[in-house]
């Protein structure tokens, strides 16, 4: 069943007088529970459509649809409120509250995708993810005091807590290790598939590739394969 | 989940810093608005403690009241009109204690009224500061222009005019020594000062402390100088705040991405602002209070509740604004910039 369809879309970035192209007409749609991995060249373009996908970016012309409503004829609030509880993010970095602990990184995801858990429940559920990202030990623990990878998991753990429909990544294994890169990657698939989430990742991680359900190729602004 | 809370713990010593800049900027308001406050309760609390009304003086005194001389054919007429008015006059004069050691004082003067000190002939009401100064009822005083010696009869709480103490004396006694015939003032309790009386210029009570020589230019300056660190402490919060916004751009940006509102961003640096704000407020009341019991008996210093409830409340207001100007920023964020620009 396809959750998230991409129609036609385009992306124009002005500089002065010089106008360039950087989507031109792209259509992908995603189904549920599968992970697809969009790949090419720096600069074709795969990190911008995954933005505008996710409702971070408008574009400059074509259609985003979600559950069937068309994104881009939202409102910036409406768009704001599918990305808190519809969406997770996945990014480079792990892009963690520095003064939250690992606990509350997620009792803040939780109340901004407005879940309405009792506290208990609240706690409870952290206590869950914590265990599925394999974090629960250090859920008093502040960022500063995190190795790249345990970051990276909290990340994934903030990404999935209030079960997104679907989950963004944009180059998550790429300021890790190839050791800890694996160990991303295959939490994400074991969550994902778990929790039958849609997943769109960026990666240019050939490696990476074999987490995929579907490889999408870009280049220049359009899907190559 | 008070994210702004949570910040402040984590991050003590960076609000220390500005808690501890608000506390002295507003602690240093504080006790400037004291001084101005005692040095004004200095220069006029014979005017100033008097109740609301309207002072009357000569036309041709261009607003002087040393110069003004109310004709005494006016003065009856208006006396004999409203019970409650008084005449008076105001000199600054000297008196010679029993060692000859002079005191400056000023001379006061009245028709028999409630509002003034009435005394004999040859009898003279101090005000307290002289008591503190080791003068007793029934101290005699002279003076140079005047034939007869003063008996201190009694003391007056906060009479002082010009930053000398007031002397009432009789008004057979005060024609004697300044050699006039005529009032230099009329009071009117509660009058109406559209009420136009001829060859008279009417003041309201603010209007009149103003004629006051010195007055308006060091209450100008106090205030000025009061207004001046208000201002400080707003673009102190506006400053703050900017650099701290700047150094949260990535983190912002990424707490939009995830879903967070603009208007809890905002919530949190109002919160953060506000809880700073009343600690640096509850401290400097504190201990200018603590100020206001043990400053030295001759500094001019008054501190009223209503002053320090006031300026708290410009205080906060300012702060907000200063906040919320550097806060534009946070509007401005796009999630994709922060996301692009690494870690946070």
């Amino acid at each position: 069943m396809t959750v998230f369809s991409i129609d036609e879309v385009r992306k124009t970035f002005s500089n002065g007088e010089v106008k360039e192209e950087i989507l031109k007409g792209v259509n992908l749609s995603l189904r549920e529970g599968e992970i697809t991995a969009l790949v090419g060249a720096s600069g074709s373009g795969k990190s911008t459509l995954l933005t505008i996908a996710a409702g971070l970016q408008p574009a400059s012309g074509g259609k985003v649809l979600f559950e069937e409503k068309n994104m881009t004829a939202m409102s910036p609030e409406q768009v704001r409120k599918i990305r808190a509880c519809k969406f997770g993010f996945v990014f480079q970095f792990a892009h963690l509250v520095p003064f939250l602990t690992v606990e509350e990184q997620l009792m803040l995801m939780l109340d901004v995708s407005e879940l309405k858990l009792k506290k208990d429940e609240q706690k409870a559920e952290i206590d869950k993810v914590l265990k599925l990202v394999g974090m629960d030990h250090r859920k008093k623990a502040y960022p500063s005091s995190l190795s790249g990878g345990e970051k990276q998991r909290v990340a994934i753990a903030r990404a999935i807590i209030h079960k997104p429909k679907v989950l963004f990544a944009d180059e998550p294994t790429a300021s890790l290790d190839s050791k800890r890169s694996k160990d991303v990657m295959l939490l994400i698939r074991d969550l994902t598939k778990t929790l039958n989430i849609t997943t769109l990742i960026v990666t240019h991680d050939e490696e990476m590739l074999s987490f995929a359900d579907r490889i999408i190729k870009m280049s220049d602004g359009q899907i190559a394969g | 989940m008070n994210i702004a809370w949570k910040e402040i713990k984590r991050n003590k010593i960076r609000f220390l810093i500005l808690g501890s800049i608000i506390f002295l900027v507003s602690l240093l308001t504080f006790i400037i608005s004291g001084l101005a406050n005692g040095l004004s309760q200095d220069n006029a609390a014979l005017i100033k403690d008097l109740p609301n009304g309207v002072f009357y003086m000569d036309e041709e005194a261009e607003e002087t009241y040393n110069l003004s001389r109310i004709d005494r054919s006016i003065q009856d007429e208006i006396l004999s009109k409203h019970k409650e008015a008084a005449a008076l006059s105001i000199q600054m004069g000297f008196l010679n204690d029993e060692n000859d050691k002079q005191r400056s004082v000023a001379f006061v003067a009245s028709t028999e009224s409630t509002l003034f000190e009435n005394v004999k002939s040859g009898e003279i009401v101090l005000d307290r500061s002289l008591e503190e100064e080791g003068i007793k009822v029934g101290d005699t005083f002279t003076n140079n222009q005047y034939s007869s010696k003063f008996v201190v009869k009694g003391f007056v709480d906060q009479k002082k005019y010009s930053h000398a103490p007031v002397a009432y004396i009789n008004l057979k006694d005060f024609k004697e020594i300044y050699r006039v015939e005529e009032m230099q003032l009329i009071f009117m309790p509660g009058g109406d000062l559209t009420l136009n009386i001829p060859d008279l210029q009417s003041f309201s009570k603010k209007d009149f402390l103003n004629t006051i020589p010195s007055y308006s230019a060091e209450q100008m300056s106090l205030n000025m100088i009061v207004w001046f660190l208000v201002v400080i402490s707003g673009m102190l919060f506006a400053i703050f705040f900017y650099m701290m916004n700047v150094q949260k751009i990535g983190l912002y940006g990424i707490l939009k991405a995830i879903g967070v509102k603009t208007s809890s961003l905002f919530k949190m640096m109002w919160t953060q602002m506000l809880f700073i704000t009343i600690i640096a407020l509850l401290l400097s009341i504190t201990f200018s209070q603590v100020f206001n019991m043990i400053a030295p008996k001759g500094m001019p210093f008054s501190l009223t509740a209503t002053t320090t409830g006031l300026l708290s409340l410009v205080f906060l207001i300012i702060g907000f604004i200063g906040a919320t100007l550097s806060g534009i920023q946070i509007k401005k964020v796009e999630p994709l910039q922060a996301i692009q620009q690494g870690e946070v």
